[in-house]
Order: C-alpha cells, then sequence, then structure tokens
C-alpha cells in the first residue's frame, strides 16, 4: 500500500487490516498520533485523511490506501509553527500534551473548514477529543483566537477572556 | 522580578505542539519485547496451581514472569515510613481483587505476549468477595488482608484507629443548641489519564537497568523498583518527567517494577503499555470513603465540636491509604475552626482495586461530606450560609485538628470571593471581615483556648 504522510511518500509493508495508527507509530515512527484508548473513544490517535480528521486507531490502512495522511509533524516545525500550534503555546492549550496534537489536528481542520470563533461550534467540532488536564477552555479560547484571526507571540502568553479574578482586599493587583 | 505577574511560555509548549515531546510509548529501542499481563479474573481466590510451561513454549516468548521471579515479593509503598508491607508484586497464592496481576509475559509482540498469557493455566478456589466496607467489621466477614486483618491496627500506640481527640467532645456536645448529624459516602473515581500506564526497561551491557517511566514520584518508584529487585539504586536509572496525564494516579509504582524484572529475564527491552481497560479496571482509583459527622452548634451559628467516624475503603491492599486517612483526620474540620473534636478514622480493606492519591488525596471526598453539613446546618438553623461559614472561618492562629496554628488561613477571602463571583450580597459586617487573629464578636469563649500562635509548622 501507498500512502503520502506529511508530504512524503511512503510504501506499507504491514497487513492490510493494521490499524492506521499502529502502521504510523510503529511500522513509520510517526509517534505523534496517541494510542490513548484504541477504541475511537478518546480522540488522541487523530491525523487528518486527505484533510478530515480521522481516528487512526478505527481505521485499517488498506482502507485508506493511497490517501494523504498529515500528522501534526506535518503542521509545523518549532521553527515555523502553524498558527493553531502558536495559538495552543499562546493560550496555554498545551498541560500534559497527550491529546494536544490529536487536537491541533482537529483544530486545523476545523479552522481550515472557515470555522468560526463560536465556542459553541468549536467545542461540536472537537467534542470527539478528551481532555483531563485542561479543562477544554484554553483549547476553545485558541481556537477561537485563530478564528478570529488573532496573532500570537509564542514568547509570552495570552491574558484569558475568563482571568475575572475578584481584587482581595489589601492585596496588589 | 521578572517572573512573578510575567506571563511566560510553557518550556514544553513546542514539543507538544510539534509531536516532539517524547512519551513513554514513544521510546524507541533496537529488540524491544512487549509485555501483557495475566491477572486474576475473581475478586477474591486461592490459586490452587500455575502452570506457565505452554505459554514459557510458545514462539516468540521470551520470559514469563511470575512471583518465584521476584527478589523481595512483599513490599509496601510506605515501607520506607516504617508500615509494614502487605501487597506482593505478583500473586502468589491468593488473590484479592479482580485484575491483580499474576504474571507478565514478555515477547516478540504483544499479540504474542497476550495469546502466551491466555496460555498460563490457573485453577482458583474461589472464596466470598467483601465489597462493602461497612461489613468489613462484621464476625463472619472475609478476612481480606494477610497482614493487617480487615482494617489497619498499627498506627501510633498500637492503635487500630486513628483517632484525633481535641477539646472536651461531651461537654460541647451538652452545650449544644442543636446536635445535626449526617453520613456522607463519596464513590470511587479512576484518574483516566490519557496516556495509560506504561514503561520501557532496559537492560544495559554493564548490567545496570534503565527505565523509562511514567511516574509522577521519581525516586519514589526508584525506592519501590530497588526494593522488589534488591538493588542498589546505583544499578538502576530512571528517566521520567514527561507524564501523560496523572492525576495522583501515577504515584503508585504500577508498571516499572515488572517490566525491569522482565527485562532482567529476557535479557531484552521490554515496553509495557497498559490498554484502556485495564487502565480502567486494575489501576490503583480515588478510592470510597464513609463518612459519619455529628456536629454540636448553638442557635447564633458558632459549631462548638464535631464527631466523627471515617471509613476509607483501601481496597484489597493498604499502598497509602494510611497517610491518605492521617491527612483526612488533620482535615476533618475542613475551613472551619472546631475547638471540641473526637474523630475516629479506619483504613478497612475490600476485594477491589487498591485505592492511590487523586487530587487531594483523603481530602476531596471530606471536603464534599464537609460542605454539603455545613450547607444542612445552616438550614436547619435558618441561617444565612455564607454567615455560618464566615463566622466559623479559620482565622490567624486558630489551629487545626492536629494543632497546628494556620498563618495564613484563606478561609474568608475565598468565601467574599465566591460571593461575589456568584452574585451573592453579603451584609456589610461579613464584606468587612478579615482574616485577623479573632476579636470581639468573632472570638467568643468557646474559641478561646484554642487560639495558637504562628509558626506552628
Amino acid at each position: 500500500m501507498e500512502l503520502t504522510v506529511n508530504s512524503v511518500a511512503r510504501t506499507v509493508q504491514s497487513p492490510p487490516l493494521t490499524s492506521l495508527l499502529t502502521v504510523l507509530r510503529e511500522e513509520l515512527d510517526i509517534t505523534s498520533p496517541k494510542a490513548g484508548c484504541e477504541s475511537g473513544g478518546c480522540g488522541a490517535c487523530t491525523v487528518l485523511v486527505d484533510g478530515q480528521p480521522r481516528r487512526s486507531c478505527l481505521t485499517a490502512v488498506c482502507a485508506v490506501d493511497g490517501a494523504e495522511v498529515t500528522t501534526v509533524e506535518g503542521l509545523g516545525t518549532p521553527e515555523d509553527l502553524s498558527r493553531v500550534q502558536q495559538a495552543f503555546i499562546h493560550h496555554y492549550a498545551a498541560q500534559c500534551g497527550f491529546c494536544t496534537d490529536g487536537l491541533i489536528v482537529a483544530a486545523t481542520a476545523y479552522v481550515g473548514g472557515g470555522g468560526s470563533d463560536d465556542t459553541g461550534d468549536i467545542g461540536e467540532a472537537l467534542a470527539g477529543h478528551y481532555c483531563r488536564c485542561t479543562g477544554y477552555v484554553k483549547i476553545l479560547e485558541a481556537v477561537a483566537a485563530v478564528a478570529r484571526g488573532d496573532t500570537f507571540d509564542t514568547a509570552s502568553t495570552a491574558s484569558s477572556a475568563n482571568n475575572t479574578y475578584v481584587t482581595i482586599a489589601g492585596a496588589e493587583s | 522580578m521578572k517572573v512573578v505577574g510575567a506571563r511566560l511560555p510553557r518550556y514544553d509548549g513546542v514539543g507538544h505542539v510539534t509531536g516532539r515531546t517524547t512519551y513513554v510509548d514513544d521510546v524507541r529501542v533496537p529488540g524491544m519485547l512487549h509485555a501483557a499481563a495475566l491477572r486474576s479474573v475473581h475478586h477474591n481466590a486461592r490459586i490452587t496451581r500455575l502452570d506457565t510451561g505452554a505459554a514459557a513454549a510458545m514462539a516468540g516468548v521470551h520470559a514469563v514472569v511470575t512471583h518465584a521471579d521476584v527478589p523481595l515479593l512483599v513490599y509496601g509503598h510506605l515501607s520506607g515510613a516504617g508500615i509494614p508491607g502487605d501487597e506482593p508484586l505478583l500473586a502468589k497464592d491468593h488473590v484479592r481483587y479482580r485484575g491483580q496481576p499474576i504474571a507478565l509475559v514478555a515477547a516478540d509482540t504483544v499479540d504474542i505476549a497476550r495469546a502466551a498469557c491466555a496460555a498460563i493455566e490457573v485453577d482458583y478456589e474461589e472464596l466470598p468477595a467483601l465489597f462493602d466496607v461497612r461489613l468489613g467489621f462484621d464476625g463472619d466477614a472475609p478476612v481480606i488482608n494477610d497482614t493487617f486483618g480487615n482494617w489497619y491496627d498499627q498506627y501510633e500506640g498500637n492503635l487500630d484507629v486513628r483517632q484525633i481527640r481535641k477539646g472536651d467532645i461531651d461537654a460541647a456536645m451538652d452545650a449544644a443548641d442543636l446536635i445535626v448529624s449526617g453520613v456522607y459516602r463519596t464513590q470511587s473515581v479512576e484518574q483516566v489519564p490519557l496516556e495509560t500506564q506504561v514503561c520501557v526497561a532496559i537492560p544495559e551491557p554493564d548490567g545496570r537497568l534503565t527505565i523509562h517511566t511514567c511516574t509522577q514520584a521519581m525516586y519514589f518508584s526508584l525506592g519501590v523498583v530497588c526494593s522488589h529487585l534488591q538493588l542498589p539504586m546505583s544499578e538502576v536509572k530512571m528517566v521520567g518527567g514527561t507524564v501523560g496525564g496523572g492525576f495522583g494516579g501515577k504515584v503508585d509504582t504500577a508498571s516499572d517494577t515488572l517490566t525491569a524484572l522482565a527485562a532482567q529475564k529476557s535479557g531484552q527491552p521490554v515496553k509495557w503499555r497498559w490498554t484502556r481497560e485495564e487502565e480502567m479496571l486494575a489501576s490503583g482509583n480515588r478510592g470510597p470513603w464513609h463518612m459519619e459527622i455529628i456536629d454540636a452548634v448553638t442557635s447564633d451559628g458558632w459549631i462548638l465540636g464535631r464527631k466523627m467516624l471515617t471509613i476509607h475503603d483501601a481496597g484489597a491492599y493498604g499502598r497509602f491509604s494510611v497517610y491518605g486517612l492521617t491527612k483526612h483526620s488533620f482535615h476533618h474540620t475542613g475551613a472551619y475552626s472546631i475547638p471540641n473534636l473526637h474523630f475516629d478514622g479506619y483504613v478497612v480493606f475490600t476485594n477491589k482495586i487498591p485505592t492511590t492519591a487523586m487530587r487531594g488525596y483523603g481530602v476531596t471526598g471530606l471536603s464534599t461530606a464537609i460542605e454539603v453539613h455545613a450547607e444542612r446546618v445552616a438550614k436547619e438553623l435558618g441561617m444565612d450560609p455564607y454567615e455560618f461559614r464566615l463566622k466559623n472561618a479559620n482565622r490567624v492562629n486558630d489551629t487545626s485538628p492536629n494543632r497546628i496554628a494556620y498563618e495564613d488561613p484563606s478561609t474568608v477571602e475565598v468565601l467574599q470571593s465566591l460571593a461575589a463571583a456568584t452574585g451573592v450580597e453579603l451584609g456589610d459586617g461579613l464584606r468587612a471581615m478579615t482574616r485577623e487573629q479573632r476579636s470581639g464578636d468573632m472570638l467568643p469563649d468557646h474559641l478561646v483556648a484554642q487560639i495558637g500562635s504562628g509558626g506552628g509548622h
């Protein structure tokens, strides 16, 4: 089978019913898609197949023969981050990071498809992804910021829209 | 002051968003084997026969590790703190919870390892199981824990109960206008890290072991591994720091020791990654707590005394439960100052997964009980729940159940912020309240004797 993975043509030797996740991780050594549950529940294995987010753990590699597969490694590098990647840093949307790659891939498809900065729409687009650390607020803010066309400075981080702390009498703000 | 108040990017942010952070499952080592565990299918059973011969003879199987391979089979997570060990690394002749590991197989592929596990022959003699902590004290209850019986019995002073006695509880009950009691029971909770328990162990040419670990407690895990394996710490190099979520569930050393043993026995690098099902069914979770609270209160809203009974469901083995219960006992008044206390707490064993830390070990369920109870007391008194809480809120130099004087209690400000954030109007007196040491109306007679002085830590 032939795949184009992150713009590179690859020949796959694994048996046809091997999951795309296993092919990517174990045969091609592309480790950003994570084996969080291997049953389609957590979203950590999400990759783009011809531009659409797919659960690589539930996708038999033979079903995507000839397709173009994109993982987070193909979206940007540390020297040349994509806007979604910049936004995730700027808005603290990555904590332990284990779910992050799948979320960035899905968010990239959402924004690339003209998705708005409406957090309800973003939430629906990312509904198949679990994050146990961030409580999702920062993730929604990051994706909304990209959809709005914000610019990001990865040397600092953004003030959260939800930072409505009550000032304590006597404490410096 | 370049850092305080500045918005600093995460040092690991770029790695996280580009797929370059190396989690344990991403470690690649030539010749790496894959492991799978044989786990108990029963909650409580004797193992009458364990035969790994057929499994070990399978093509592609390089090591089958059982209890017989463990240099020090029984070790406790708190052994270093003087609490006796009670949990075998692998079950020998008795399984005490469903999912307890009996053997670990290392093979060329995980599929072969799983097939080999299925080929291990185990005969069980199933025994009645105990799931309800309240029944653990019954004379006819099955005995759960070989070392301690049905509840931990080796607190200081040869007590089988964690006790706190402060002030005069009987006098408080006598003086009360109202006594409000409640029973609160919280359920077990799995931490559900997105990264399941995982380890890669590598036997190095010089005889040492390198262990890539997902632990939340590196040096603690080093101690546990070296104790079971009876190795000096200089022989084991732990590589960690990248945890795909833990939330307390990776404080137990769940996979490192067995993976290391399989690497030693096979002479090859071994990876053991738990499935999601194993993570949910067999990894340590937050245990259930049974809490009974009896408060002696006055009609003007002071809590004179608290009597409390706690039964902590530890699961089958002790692990950190004694620590969790002790912390629970220190916090059993919550954010409030109560001068007369009578606390009894038990760590009780059941045929369930051994329980462990999760976000505020021993205290989170307790806080639920305390706050629900506070709400009930205020309702019984016909009093504004904010006023009830703020009156009794910890102040500077109020003392905790274990007699530590609070230097910087934040209860007052937290309650005021909570009211402001939720649109609750506090009266002038409550809005003006501060954390400063009690005086005047806020220092009634019953709170005088409990005042301590700062620096109690």
